[in-house]
Parts: C-alpha cells; sequence; structure tokens
C-alpha cells in the first residue's frame, strides 16, 4: 500500500549509510518484510528499481527475505506462528489472535517489521 | 570501478516503521501526562465515523470536555458537522494521503492546550486499510464497519481487526435490506480477536451508543 513511501525511506537511509561508510557504489540491498505488514513485495521492488536510478544504487540487487507473523499469549505463554482459523460461512482461511493453547487473544511478536537487514557496497 | 567490496550488517537493522512507532509513542506519553484519553476512529468512506462521533460527543460532553481531530482529504464539512456540537475541532487536511499519523497528530496537538480537554476522538481519513498500519499514539483503537458495506468487510481485513481494541457493527437498522447478519459479522470479529468489544449501533439514533461508551471503558 504505502510501497512508494516505504521503498523512499529504505533508498535514503541506504544512501546515507553508503555515504557515512564512503562507498562508491551500493551492489546489495537485503530487506527482510515481515508478513504482517501491508507491503507488496512486487510493488518495494517496482519503486525501489525507479528510486535508484540516478544513484550509487543503480544497478544494485535487490533480496527480499519474507519474515512470517509469531505471535505470543500473554494468558498462558504460548509463542508460535500465526494460526489461520477456516471461516465457516465463506470457507476462507482468516488469520487470527486466537491463542492456538488457551482461546485467549494472543499479541503479535514479529512480523509487522521491515527491516534493511545488510547493504553490500563497493569502497 | 574496481574495489574492496564491504558488507555491512545492519544489527539489529533499521526498521523503517520505527519512525512513527516512536512518534506515537511520544505522543501518548505527552496525552498521558495531560490526563487526556485519545481514541483513534478507523473505518471506511461512509462507514458512519463522523455520526458515530456525533453521537458520542452529544452523550458525552457533559461528562467530560472533548476535542476532536478529523482528518479528511481537503474539505472541512466534517468538521464544521462536529463542531456544531460545541467542541474544539481539528481539521487534518492529509491532501492526497489515505491515513493519518503520528508526525501531523503530533502537530494537531499543538494546536489545543491539552490541559483544557479529557478526551479526544481522532476521526481518521475514510479507509479500511491504510491506517491500520500507523499507530497514532491513541489509548484505544475503534474500528467501524457498516451493513452497507456488506458481508465480507471482516473476514477481507483480519490485519486492520487485529489492531483494534473496539468494533463497531453500524447502520443496524439495514441489515435486514442488505441481508447481511450483524451476528454473523461479530462473531468473525471475535473469530479474529477473541478479547474485541463489540457494539452493534444505529449512529443516526443514538441505539446502541451507550453499549459503545462502556465498550470504551468512559
Amino acid at each position: 500500500m504505502h510501497e512508494l513511501s516505504m521503498t523512499t525511506q529504505i533508498v535514503d537511509s541506504v544512501l546515507e549509510e553508503a555515504k557515512k561508510q564512503d562507498a562508491k557504489r551500493v551492489t546489495e540491498v537485503h530487506l527482510v518484510i515481515g508478513k504482517l505488514t501491508f507491503l507488496g513485495i512486487e510493488q518495494v521492488r517496482f519503486a525501489y528499481n525507479i528510486l535508484v536510478k540516478d544513484t550509487i544504487m543503480k544497478g544494485s540487487k535487490l533480496i527480499v527475505e519474507e519474515k512470517g507473523g509469531v505471535i505470543e499469549c500473554p494468558s498462558c505463554g504460548y509463542k508460535g506462528a500465526i494460526p489461520c482459523e477456516d471461516d465457516p460461512t465463506y470457507h476462507v482461511p482468516i488469520p487470527t489472535l486466537r491463542c492456538p493453547k488457551c482461546g485467549k487473544s494472543a499479541k503479535i511478536l514479529e512480523g509487522k517489521e521491515c527491516t534493511i537487514r545488510s547493504i553490500k557496497m563497493l569502497k | 570501478m574496481k574495489g574492496e567490496e564491504v558488507t555491512l550488517e545492519i544489527e539489529p537493522g533499521t526498521d523503517i516503521m520505527e519512525v512513527n512507532k516512536q512518534l506515537a509513542k511520544k505522543n501518548i506519553e505527552l496525552l498521558r501526562k495531560h490526563n487526556v484519553t485519545a481514541i483513534d476512529i478507523m473505518g471506511s468512506i461512509g462507514a458512519g465515523k463522523t455520526s458515530l462521533i456525533e453521537k458520542l460527543v452529544q452523550m458525552l460532553k457533559k461528562r467530560y470536555r472533548i476535542a476532536v481531530f478529523k482528518g479528511d482529504l481537503t474539505t472541512t464539512i466534517d468538521a464544521e458537522r462536529i463542531g456544531r456540537h460545541g467542541v474544539k475541532v481539528v481539521t487534518i487536511n492529509t491532501g492526497l494521503e489515505c491515513h493519518l499519523d503520528a508526525n501531523v497528530v503530533s502537530k494537531a496537538v499543538e494546536r489545543i492546550s491539552l490541559q483544557d480537554i479529557d478526551l479526544l476522538f481522532i476521526e481518521n481519513v475514510g479507509n479500511l486499510i491504510c491506517p491500520a498500519e500507523f499507530p497514532l499514539g491513541t489509548e484505544k483503537r475503534l474500528v467501524i464497519v457498516s451493513v452497507t458495506e456488506g458481508p465480507y468487510m471482516v473476514v477481507k481485513h483480519p490485519f486492520t481487526f487485529m489492531t483494534a481494541d473496539v468494533t463497531v457493527i453500524n447502520k443496524k437498522d439495514l441489515a435486514d435490506i442488505m441481508k447481511v447478519d450483524t451476528e454473523q459479522l461479530k462473531k468473525q470479529v471475535k473469530e479474529i480477536k477473541p478479547n474485541m468489544k463489540v457494539a452493534v449501533t444505529n449512529a443516526l439514533t443514538g441505539e446502541g451508543v451507550e453499549e459503545l461508551i462502556e465498550a470504551l471503558e468512559l
């Protein structure tokens, strides 16, 4: 949904880091995108290629690693992948915060992040 | 241009979402310092956000000193509607942006005196998706859906409901005409988040709004 503005921030952060390191070129950027964000990877790639055009990031490889959602239950301590329930009315899988162990509401622990894991650059 | 290739590991990683999260934290800290309870109101275009706020303001203004932030793309129509009830309204025109974020809310906070209010309703831009990604720094988040949006609003947007504390199912008077079962919607919301509080309302008449006020612990 906000791929362009998010990718702009990503590119800006990478360029800032590259400047700090006195790099001549950036050759690779490794991103981690949580599955519980509203970011489409295809759209991130699309925006990335446009944004890096006139920068030292031009031609750099973009690696996107997807990270699944993890929940933690404050009531019973359960921790694990976000479960999906089948909705009996429409038979679609719906992700749920219902703790599979005790049935109470769990909290999202992982999956809402969008982070730069590493950058490869030429000095 | 040959050079030494260096891999820079960024630990623990720069979270691009972090900027908004930090600003949201600042907002809630400032509001708490002044004992102001803020509630973010999210929902699609036409779900009844403004009508609901009007009713909440009418029913609560004797007990609380209320201000309303009104996210709107370009106009002040809604601000005028709410302003008629004698509460302070700040319009946040987002231009083309489809959601409010913690930064624009912090700017709006500067335009009111927090010591003069107890309760702040923040009406987000009409959109059931984007606002969910951007916490504003409120005590509670409310999401409102109406039966005129059809029967699939909940199952199609589970992540939006996960970020909310209270759900309002509005326009209950039209449920039969729309062939939408409000009990079914309620069940789906509870399936996504068992501790969700749900109120079924008609925001125009005020039916169910008393239950909502209870759900909001106001």
